[in-house]
C-alpha cells in the first residue's frame, strides 16, 4: 500500500515535471525540421532570439526563424511595465480593502467581501470580452493602459482575498509589535510574496490581455500564443526555456525570503 | 462610529469602490446590454431589443433571420462534460498524492508542496506548447512509439487532447485545498473506525471522504469554473474536434464580430458558473449548519 502510493506519487511528478523538461532538453537540439529527433547540441535558438545568429524566412533552413527580435522585446517589456503598475496598484487598493474590513464593522461590510469575490471568480473570458465592449463604447483606444485597468480588476480582487485571509488568522497586537516573530512574518508577506505573487499572475495572464491588448501592445504571453498558433518552431523552445528558468528563479528567491524571514 | 473612523474608511474603501464599479460592473453590465441587442450589418450594433441572440442558441430562432443552430448547445454541453471530467481527472491524480506528501516529514513536505506550485509559476502558454510538442505526430509521443514498432495513438486535436491540457493547468487549483483539507484530517477517527472492525474502503467512504469533503467541494469549483469557460486550451491541442463555448465566444469577437452574439454566448458561461457557485455554496452552508 505505502510503496504503490509512493509510486503513485512518483508518477505524478513526473506528469507534472516531463513536459518542461522536454522544452529545455529540445531547445538546445539543433534539428530545426523534427525537433524531436536529437540531432546534436546547439546554441543557436538563443542566439537567433537575441539577435546575433543568422536568420531567414524559410523554415527548413538551419538559421533562426523569427519574425523580430525588436517585436520579442517590445513584448517582454510590455509585460515588465503593465505588472509593474498593476502590482503597485492592486496591492495598495486591495490591501487597504482588506484592512478596512478587518479592522472595521460597519454597515455594508458584506457587501465589500462577498464583492470583492466577484472579480476573481469571473470566468476570465467573461471579463475580458465584458472589457472589450466597454473600452469601445467609451471610445478607449487599446493600449497598454486599458491592459493595466483590465489586469487591476482581477488582481485587486485576488490580493483582497489573500490579505484578508492573512489578517484574519493574524493577531493584531503581534501585527504592532515590530520586533516580533510574527510580525516579521507578516513583512515579508506583505513586502515580497504578495507583491511576487501579484507580479506573476500579471506577467503570466494570457485571456484578458488577448482581448483588450491593441495591435502595438502585445506582452509575452499573447506574443507566444500567437508564435505557438502558427505552429511548433524551434525558437519558441528557446523562449520557453528562458521563461520556465526565469519563474523557477522568481519562486525559488521568494521562498529564501521567506525561509529567512521565518528563521530570524 | 467616530468621524475620525469615518474618514478612515472613507479613504480604505473608496479607491476599490470606484474603480471596481467602473471597470468591473461597468463591463459586466454592458455585456448583458449587448447580449439582447441587435447585431448590426457589417459587425455593428443596433440599439434596439433583440432576443433572438440566446433563441439562436437554445431553439426558438425565428428561422428567417436567425436559425437554430444545435451546434451552439452541443459545444456547450461538450464544455461542461469537459471541465466535468477534467475535475474528476485531477480530483484522482491529487488525493492520493496529498495522503501522501500530508505524511511526510515536515522538510521533505516543504519541498514537494514547493514543486508542485513551481510550475504554476512557468507561463500557462509554456505549459501546454510542452504539450504540443509531445503530443504532435513527430513529437515525443509519437518517437517513442515508433522507436518501438507501435503505431502513436492520436491524440493532439482531439478531445483527449484538451482535458489532458486542462488537467495539466489545473492542477495546482485543485491540490492546494485539497492538501489543506487532506492534512487537517484527524488520524485518531481513522484508526478508531480500523478498530473498530471497519474495512479500508468503509473507513475510506464513510469518515475519510466527508471529512476531506470541503477540500474536494473547494478543489473542484476552483477547477471546473476556469475550466469550462477555457478557449486556450482548446485553442491550441483540441483542434475542430475539441471546440469549446470559450472558442465560440473568442469566434464571435475577434473574426465573425458578432458582438452581441458573443455576448450572449458569454452570458451562458456566466450563469454555468454562477450555478455551480451557488451549488457549492449552499453545499458549504448545509454542511457548516449540519457540524
Amino acid at each position: 500500500m505505502k510503496i504503490s502510493l509512493t509510486a503513485f506519487a512518483g508518477l505524478f511528478f513526473l506528469f507534472i515535471y516531463a513536459p518542461l523538461i522536454v522544452i529545455v532538453v529540445y531547445s538546445f537540439n539543433s534539428n530545426p525540421v523534427n525537433m524531436l529527433v536529437w540531432d546534436g547540441f546547439t546554441l543557436d535558438w538563443y542566439k537567433g532570439l537575441f539577435g546575433i545568429g543568422e536568420r531567414t524566412l524559410d523554415p527548413n533552413q538551419r538559421a533562426v526563424y523569427l519574425e523580430s527580435t525588436p517585436q520579442l522585446i517590445a513584448a517582454l517589456k510590455n509585460s515588465l511595465t503593465v505588472a509593474a503598475v498593476t502590482t503597485l496598484f492592486s496591492t495598495l487598493v486591495g490591501t487597504a480593502t482588506a484592512l478596512a474590513v478587518t479592522r472595521y464593522r460597519f454597515r455594508g461590510r458584506t457587501v465589500y467581501t462577498g464583492g470583492m469575490m466577484l472579480p476573481m471568480m469571473m470566468p476570465d473570458i467573461v471579463l475580458g470580452v465584458g472589457l472589450l465592449i466597454f473600452f469601445s463604447t467609451i471610445g478607449m483606444q487599446l493600449s497598454l493602459l486599458t491592459i493595466i485597468i483590465g489586469q487591476c480588476t482581477f488582481l485587486t480582487s485576488y490580493v483582497f482575498i489573500v490579505v484578508q485571509a492573512r489578517l484574519a488568522g493574524l493577531d493584531p497586537a503581534l501585527e504592532e509589535a515590530s520586533a516580533d516573530l510574527g510580525a516579521n512574518e507578516w513583512t515579508t508577506f506583505r513586502k515580497v510574496t504578495l507583491p511576487q505573487l501579484a507580479f506573476i499572475i500579471s506577467m503570466d495572464d494570457l485571456v484578458i490581455t488577448y482581448f483588450i491588448s491593441g495591435t502595438g501592445s502585445q506582452t509575452l504571453p499573447t506574443f507566444i500564443f500567437s508564435m505557438v498558433r502558427r505552429g511548433v518552431k524551434p525558437e519558441i523552445n528557446a523562449i520557453a526555456t528562458l521563461i520556465i528558468l526565469a519563474s523557477i528563479i522568481i519562486a525559488a528567491l521568494g521562498l529564501w525570503l521567506n525561509a529567512r524571514a521565518s528563521r530570524k | 462610529m467616530t468621524p475620525r473612523t469615518r474618514g478612515h474608511l472613507a479613504l480604505l474603501l473608496s479607491p476599490v469602490t470606484l474603480f471596481l464599479s467602473v471597470f468591473f460592473l461597468g463591463p459586466l453590465i454592458i455585456i448583458a446590454v449587448y447580449s439582447v441587442l441587435t447585431p448590426g450589418l457589417y459587425g455593428g450594433v443596433e440599439w434596439s431589443f433583440y432576443h433572438w441572440n440566446f433563441g439562436r442558441i437554445f431553439g426558438w430562432a425565428d428561422g428567417l433571420v436567425e436559425v437554430f443552430e444545435p451546434v451552439y448547445l452541443q459545444i456547450l454541453l461538450r464544455s461542461l462534460g469537459l471541465a466535468f471530467l477534467t475535475v474528476i481527472i485531477c480530483l484522482i491524480l491529487c488525493y492520493p498524492v496529498a495522503f501522501w506528501i500530508a505524511r511526510l516529514p515536515q522538510r521533505a513536505r516543504i519541498v514537494f508542496l514547493f514543486l508542485i506550485t513551481l510550475p504554476f509559476f512557468a507561463s500557462l502558454i509554456v505549459r501546454l506548447y510542452a504539450w504540443l510538442l509531445i503530443l504532435k505526430p513527430s513529437g515525443l509521443l509519437g518517437t517513442v512509439f515508433n522507436a518501438v514498432g507501435l503505431e502513436a495513438p492520436e491524440i493532439l486535436y482531439t478531445q483527449t487532447a484538451v482535458i489532458l491540457g486542462m488537467v495539466y493547468i489545473f492542477i495546482p487549483f485543485m491540490f492546494l485545498p485539497l492538501f489543506s483539507s487532506v492534512d487537517t484530517l484527524d488520524r485518531s477517527l481513522i484508526e478508531a473506525s480500523a478498530d473498530l472492525g471497519a474495512k479500508p474502503w468503509q473507513t475510506f467512504v464513510k469518515v475519510i471522504v466527508p471529512q476531506t469533503l470541503p477540500g474536494i467541494a473547494g478543489g473542484s469549483v476552483i477547477v471546473f469554473i476556469p475550466a469550462v469557460g477555457n478557449f486556450i486550451v482548446p485553442d491550441v491541442l483540441g483542434g475542430a474536434q475539441g471546440l469549446m463555448i470559450g472558442n465560440m465566444v473568442e469566434q464571435q469577437f475577434l473574426s465573425s464580430r458578432n458582438w452581441p452574439f458573443g455576448s450572449a454566448l458569454a452570458m451562458v458561461i456566466m450563469a454555468v458558473v454562477l450555478a455551480a457557485l451557488m451549488l457549492f455554496t449552499a453545499r458549504a452552508c448545509k454542511a457548516g449548519a449540519a457540524r
